[in-house]
């Protein structure tokens, strides 16, 4: 287990403002839509079969809109902890294309304190290398305090 | 426009339908599923992991319900509609929003199950002309003892015209 796996973030570590550190998916390919399709059984062959995505009228095969929606979702849960949230919303804004790079970051909007730690609301948002916005969304946590804290 | 009259459409708001069977949270699958989102954290794959933070077996990652699609956990009477025969034309059909709240994390050893209710319908002038027509469904998986784990809303758009935006994701235009 490496230490980017590790919990390290409580209650008292959060402020609005906070961004998260940045997830970079590289050079994404049709391998991953196929991939996508055979995980979730989403088998529609506008995202692996050329031709057909040719005949629908399409330049090229694209994403799961929700291939790119898990690569947000990856990293609220790599930046929260899975078990600390309690909702997480993507919308579909643009796609994702083969040889896309895809950056997602994070930035903490609101937190309010709760008798146990803290409610923590962040943006997400997923974009290519040219800047365009793919997928945005937003995680809801719950922070518990620091463990060194809770005997104070 | 959807094949049938918003009215009708709008009638069915409020109906519950049973849309996913015996989905049973594997770990052979949960693997699978954070090796195709490309997430590379052990607590998918190794129960030492998983118990170390807390969990009572390995978790599945956030969105691992959309295995649901799969036919093996959908009801013979369920197609891509959700239970819900709106006549829109499934060409034009795009996703537009996925959201998620969780009483817990589904874990391996789940067996979910799910009911999905229409929760709304309604249109709205596309930016290129042509009425966007939308719905919202709303799906509560629950556990073997009937307890609520999570609740998954989607909304499709029927778009007016072609290439209407947004346009990112067609996924369940016609797959599976």
């Amino acid at each position: 287990m490496t230490d980017r796996y590790e919990r390290s973030l409580y209650a008292e570590d959060v402020s609005v403002g906070d961004t998260s550190p940045e997830l970079v998916v590289e050079d994404v390919g049709i391998e991953d839509f196929v991939r996508y399709a055979g995980a979730s059984g989403d088998f529609n062959p506008l995202h692996y079969d050329q031709s057909y995505a040719e005949a629908a009228g399409e330049d090229s095969v694209f994403g799961q809109g929700m291939l790119t929606a898990n690569y947000t979702a990856h990293l609220a849960t790599d930046w929260f902890g899975l078990d600390r949230i309690t909702a997480f919303r993507a919308r579909f804004k643009d796609r994702l294309y083969p040889d896309d790079t895809v950056t997602v970051s994070g930035e903490i909007m609101t937190v309010s304190d709760t008798p146990t730690g803290a409610e923590v609301d962040a943006d997400l948002v997923a974009t290519n290398q040219d800047g365009t916005e793919l997928v945005t969304g937003t995680v809801t946590a719950t922070l518990p305090e620091h463990p060194d804290n809770e005997s104070e | 426009m959807p094949s049938k009259p918003i009215s009708e459409l709008q009638s069915k708001v409020g109906e519950t339908v049973k849309t996913v069977n015996g989905l049973r949270v594997e770990a052979g699958k949960v693997e699978e599923f954070a090796n195709a989102i490309g997430d590379e954290n052990p607590l998918f794959r190794d129960e030492d992991v998983a118990k170390a933070e807390g969990y009572d077996a390995i978790p599945a990652p956030l969105t691992f319900t959309r295995v649901a699609y799969f036919d093996r956990y959908r009801p013979d009477d369920v197609d891509e509609g959700l239970g819900f025969n709106l006549g829109f034309d499934q060409e034009r059909v795009l996703h537009g929003e996925q959201a998620y709240e969780y009483e817990r994390p589904a874990v391996v050893g789940d067996v979910l199950s799910g009911e999905t209710t229409l929760t709304d319908v309604y249109q709205r002038e596309g930016r290129r002309g042509g009425e966007m027509t939308f719905a919202v469904y709303v799906t509560e998986f629950r556990d073997e003892d009937d307890d609520l784990v999570l609740t998954e809303r989607v909304t499709r758009i029927e778009t007016g015209v072609a290439d209407e935006e947004p346009d990112a994701d067609r996924d369940e235009v016609d797959g599976a």
